[in-house]
């Protein structure tokens, strides 16, 4: 097979698995399930295939022509696409086997797996796509799935609300990234991503900036930055494996992936907002974290967190980073070194996360856990890989990744540099708080206490992830399937070296410390319990967006649509339309009032007529 | 080319016209249902053939073209029947729509069901015609012979205010397609061609252009008349009325098919016949669509409670993305006019169908009082946000290639009408999923807990599933497949008009 049928067949695959298990398989769980996880085992092997084979890309075809105006539907397989290649195809067929554990029970399976199928799909156009109109296609058609599994369990209205919010959210975002593909289509003549490259001529002073702006729009929605960042935490209403998978490891990280195909489109003032729009939603989302009960909620902003630090190194280092006297895009590096690394450890973490769930019958609250150390040990011993990783313990991937953004930050502005070490203790501190509290101390719950550990279907996915959570930092892994884009990873050398070595263990010791220290085993939060009103500060910062939202539509958008109604109904339908019907009405009566039948009627208005047409014979009018 | 032994244009629209007149004469029940569906398969049928036909690189001219005498030759009248690349796709969405609505309204055990089908046959034959005539007096004559039967339909057959939406239906659409008749007849008398051919005609026309302000006042009348017809803000109150009230399939039709006569008039006849009249319009017009039908209709519709309400509404804001593209007055512009005409009336059909099958559930059209069918009723569910994901312009459907053709012409018409008019996806997504969760998800409220213990709702049945099938089916098709259209629809408008932004039809003017 050439490459580009190969890469056909990885697009494909999981389409054609999504429509049988529509048209045939509703009922069938266990033949749909078979169906979608065979295609995700194969899709990965072709996928392994194609990144280790070397062969890099492009191929096209038309889609749809109107004159000069032609969209196409190609691929674009470099080194950058294959890293999102291997973190979609690789973790998404773990999830994929995790799920037939996890969903077991599910009376919905088919259409569960369908779901994923459509999702695997949409995400691999993302990642192929040669132009900006095809990645706005499968843009949306994630959004699409990510409802889809959201809502997976409808019949709740939580998550119905859920699945609702994330798709309009996007949407927002959606609007300036179609508005941004439109003006790059008019300024540049072109959206296809390689000839981009070729011809970027910049466009004027206010489309250079523009054009970015409104792209990065796209990321800030689908990546959920400040401040969109609302529907992510919401939208861990869907099943434990969706979450890690497509609000973890794969789409959220779109944006990141979409901001470095594009990153020939970026000038130094729109990088400057993209970095501070990242850096504040880490330092956000990780305030936030620290309040959480919910398992799956504290890993939803440590999301968010580790998101806006893929952002915020981009924004960093792209475009003008200088490395031996060569100007690399160094922020596209950083970030996609982080963005594997993280879909790494996060995948790990969430489905660790999904394992806890499951042994406690679907018990979320980290209060009523405890002590499941003993009981789910595997469980423990990968979630420990994880949290290893992610706090950035020295020698785990995490460690690696978060070194290069903080070298760039620390190279390029002081302030970002000081808030992402702010974030990274915040990180690793309520990271240790989930940690003890669900695998130490007492048990406090019923469920917790009758635990039990996963069956092999959901702890190989963990092993597995476990291994590479600790061993993706090395050169050896990530450089074999980054190519040419581990070429771009900044490392640091001299004094810098040392600097970032004693911060970032610094940090990561003050953070885990003092969580250790401070939480107890106990039932409720200890935070809440001794600092009352950092708490509640933490919570209504947590809070503010969505209420402010919440009164925005219910009480701004919802009256403005009804007094539009109203007025419709009132002005338009009801007194003009209405009116005129009338006025007819009331010349019909007019009319009618001359001829009502009477005699002397009759006389008068020939005696008036008579009148009349004297005086105009008369002259006198 | 086509192998058929007949003419496929003519017997598409004989078909049905001739099975409503058996009906009529008084065919037997049985018989006639029998026959209906021959009435409604065989112009879907011979449309399909016509499409999968269609010369590679035609479009440009007319093809399967034929020509009867009228005996009116002397007025420049006769039967003239083909289709170019603009009157393919309607001709097949007419062909499909009109199977889909045929297939559920005999399914649908209404009252009187016999003259209800002659009335649908009707209607179709009528829709057939008016897409497959190249003549301009037999295009309005079938649009007439389609119309006519709505009125009945919604009058009789109709369910609550059905007589006064059938007055205002009346007047609103009597209104708009006189507008329309002075000004085709206008262009008629003036251009002196004596024909009332488009070829003849645009022939004519483009050897000796009528005068600027003539135009200006032609298109005027075209452009008001056929906008009234499809619901052109102010003049739309008529469209979530009539359609709240009409009977599901006539709602089909109408709404599908019929309302895209007056589109199909601007684009192959007012824009190609009077460049200069529209290019003095494009202001009003585009104002008018942005922010009339997509911007206020859009938030009205998100206050509606009323679901067959929200859907005539949802159907009203997005005409207004088919007026904007027509403003842009370039190919490009026409094109995605024609790509979304031919989504939104498979889109809107579909929506209107399981409108009715969600009502037979719930027996309520209340938002308010629904909520949670989907556990009851998993594949309407899915049908039914399908056909929403459809109607806000999900990639994957056709709705979004007429949607994106249409910014992406629009934006060298004006770029801020463009940002407005891009803003209407989010509130389309909006409504449509907002709505989607009140029916189906969540938990289902008191009252419908009391219907549905009353009356245990059936998921969709096959004779409800079909004609959704059908409709499902080639949406995916087009969203999947676009160049199936957008290659013939490429060849009719782009010899004639030149690249976007210049205006149609000038450079050949010799003007």
């Amino acid at each position: 097979m050439t490459p580009v049928t190969q890469a056909l067949l990885v697009l494909l695959l999981p389409l054609v698995s999504a429509a049988v298990i529509a048209l045939f398989l509703r009922r069938q769980g266990g033949i749909a399930t078979l169906v979608s996880v065979s295609v995700a085992a194969a899709l990965a092997a072709v996928s392994l295939n194609l990144i280790l084979g070397g062969e890099r890309f492009t191929a096209s075809m038309e889609w749809l022509r109107f004159g000069n105006f032609a969209v196409s539907l190609g691929f674009k397989f470099d080194d950058l696409a294959a890293v999102m290649l291997f973190v979609v195809s690789f973790v998404g067929f773990f999830i994929h086997l995790f799920s037939t554990g996890y969903m077991r029970e599910d009376a919905a399976r088919g259409r569960y797996f369908g779901g994923l199928s459509i999702f695997m799909f949409a995400m691999l156009g993302i990642v192929f796509a040669d132009n900006l109109f095809m990645m706005f296609i499968f843009w949306e058609l994630v959004g699409f799935s990510s409802y889809l599994l959201i809502g997976h369990w409808h019949e709740r209205q939580s998550a119905s609300d859920a699945a609702k919010k994330a798709f309009i959210v996007n949407r927002v975002g959606d609007f300036g990234f179609l508005l941004g593909i439109l003006m790059c289509y008019w300024v540049h003549g072109t959206v296809n991503l390689t000839e981009l490259g070729a011809t970027h001529d910049g466009g004027g002073i206010i489309y250079s900036r523009l054009i970015p702006l409104l792209l990065f729009c796209g990321a800030i929605g689908k990546s959920a930055m400040m401040p969109l960042q609302v529907w992510l935490p919401d939208a861990m209403e869907g099943p434990t494996p969706v979450s890690a998978l497509i609000h973890a490891a794969t789409m959220v990280a779109a944006g990141i992936y979409m901001l470095c195909r594009i990153e020939v489109l970026m000038v130094p003032d729109a990088l400057q907002v993209i970095m501070w729009v990242g850096t504040t939603t880490a330092l956000y989302a990780a305030l936030c974290a620290i309040v959480q009960r919910d398992i799956k909620k504290v890993l939803a902003y440590s999301t968010l967190s580790q998101l806006g630090y893929m952002v915020a190194a981009f924004g960093l280092g792209s475009s003008s980073f200088e490395l031996n006297g060569v100007a690399i895009a160094a922020g596209v590096g950083a970030a996609m070194f982080h963005l594997t690394t993280h879909a790494f450890f996060k995948a790990l973490l969430f489905l660790g996360s999904g394992s806890v769930i499951h042994g406690c019958q679907h018990e979320q609250d980290i209060f009523k856990m405890g002590g499941l150390k003993s009981k789910m040990p595997l469980t423990f011993w990968t979630f420990t890989i994880g949290v290893a990783a992610i706090i950035g313990m020295p020698g785990f991937a995490g460690f690696f990744s978060k070194d290069a953004i903080l070298l760039l930050a620390l190279q390029k502005n002081p302030a970002v540099f000081a808030i992402l070490a702010l974030t990274a203790v915040l990180t690793a501190f309520y990271m240790v708080r989930m940690w003890k509290l669900v695998f130490f101390g007492a048990t406090r719950s019923e469920h917790a206490a009758h635990a039990h550990e996963s069956g092999f279907s959901m702890t190989l996915p963990l092993i597995v992830l476990a291994v590479l959570s600790a061993v993706g930092g090395y050169s050896g892994i990530f450089g074999r399937i980054a190519g040419s884009v581990a070429y771009l990873v900044p490392h640091a050398e001299g004094a810098d070296h040392t600097t970032i070595l004693i911060v970032s263990l610094a940090v990561m010791i003050v953070g885990a410390g003092s969580a250790w220290w401070f939480y107890k085993s106990d039932a409720t939060d200890t935070l809440e319990a001794k600092s009352r009103g950092l708490f509640r500060g933490l919570t209504v910062l947590k809070e503010s967006f969505d209420v402010l939202y919440d009164y925005y539509v219910a009480k701004v958008q919802q009256r403005f649509a009804m007094l539009l109604n109203f007025l419709e109904q009132i002005f338009l339908a009801g007194l003009i339309i209405r009116g005129c019907a009338g006025l007819v009405g009331l010349m019909g009566l007019g009319g009618r009032a001359l001829h009502v039948g009477s005699l002397h009627a009759y006389v008068y208005w020939f005696l008036f007529g008579l009148v009349l047409l004297w005086a105009y014979a008369a002259g006198v009018f | 080319m086509s192998q058929l032994p007949f003419d496929p244009l003519f017997v598409s629209i004989a078909t049905p016209l001739a099975v409503a007149l058996a009906i009529a004469f008084g065919l037997p029940k049985r018989y006639s249902v029998k026959l209906a569906y021959v009435g409604f398969a065989v112009p879907a049928l011979l449309a399909l053939h016509c499409w999968y036909h269609f010369p590679a690189g035609a479009g440009a001219d007319y093809v399967f073209a034929t020509q009867y005498s009228t005996g009116l030759a002397s007025l420049g009248i006769s039967l003239k029947l083909g289709l170019n690349g603009i009157a393919l796709p309607l001709f097949v969405l007419a062909g499909l729509v009109g199977l889909a609505a045929g297939l559920y309204a005999i399914q649908s055990q209404a009252e009187r069901l016999k003259h209800y089908l002659m009335l649908l046959l009707i209607m179709q034959g009528g829709l057939m015609g008016v897409f497959a005539s190249v003549d301009i007096f037999f295009f309005y004559f079938f649009h007439e012979l389609a119309l006519i039967p709505t009125f009945i339909m919604v009058g009789v057959w109709g369910g609550r205010d059905r007589n006064y939406a059938a007055m205002k239906l009346t007047i609103y659409l009597t209104l708009g397609a006189m507008l329309s008749l002075i000004g085709l007849i206008a262009i008629y008398v003036k251009s002196g061609a004596n024909s009332f051919d488009l070829v003849t005609l645009r022939h004519t026309l483009v050897a000796t252009p009528l005068a600027g302000g003539l135009q200006k006042h032609l298109f005027g009348l075209l452009m008001f008349g056929f906008g009234i017809l499809v619901s052109l803000w102010p003049f739309h109150t008529w469209a979530p009325l009539g359609y709240g009230a009409a009977p599901s399939s006539a709602a089909m039709l109408h709404a599908g098919v019929l309302k895209k006569f007056g589109l199909y008039g601007l684009i192959q006849i007012a824009l190609p016949l009077l460049p200069l009249g529209a290019s003095q319009w494009t202001t009003v017009l585009a104002g008018l669509a942005v922010f009339g039908n997509i911007l206020v209709v859009g938030f009205i519709t998100m206050a509606q409670r009323d679901l067959k309400q929200m859907v005539g509404y949802s159907s009203v804001m997005h005409m207004g993305y088919a007026f904007l593209g027509i403003a842009c007055l370039s190919s490009l512009g026409a094109g995605g006019v024609v790509l979304l005409m031919v989504a939104h009336g498979l889109s809107v059909a579909l929506l209107f169908l399981l409108t009715t099958s969600i009502h037979h559930r719930t027996h309520t059209f209340d938002l308010n009082e629904m909520g949670g069918l989907a556990q009851k009723t998993p594949v309407l569910a899915a049908f039914f946000v399908a056909a929403t994901l459809a109607s806000i312009g999900l990639p994957g459907f056709a709705n979004f290639w007429g949607e994106l053709t249409i910014f992406v012409a629009a934006w060298t018409y004006s770029k801020v009408l463009t940002a407005c008019a891009v803003g209407g996806i989010i509130i389309s997504a909006v409504y449509g999923l907002r709505t989607a969760a009140r029916v189906f998800f969540g938990t289902p409220t008191e009252e419908l807990a009391r219907v549905t213990a009353a009356h245990p709702p059936a998921d969709l049945r096959w004779s409800e599933k079909l004609p959704a099938i059908i409709l499902l089916a080639a949406l995916l098709f087009i969203g999947f497949w676009p160049k199936s259209l957008s290659t013939p629809l490429n060849a009719a408008l782009h010899p004639a008009w030149p690249a976007p932004g210049a205006l149609p039809l000038q450079t050949t003017s010799g003007k």
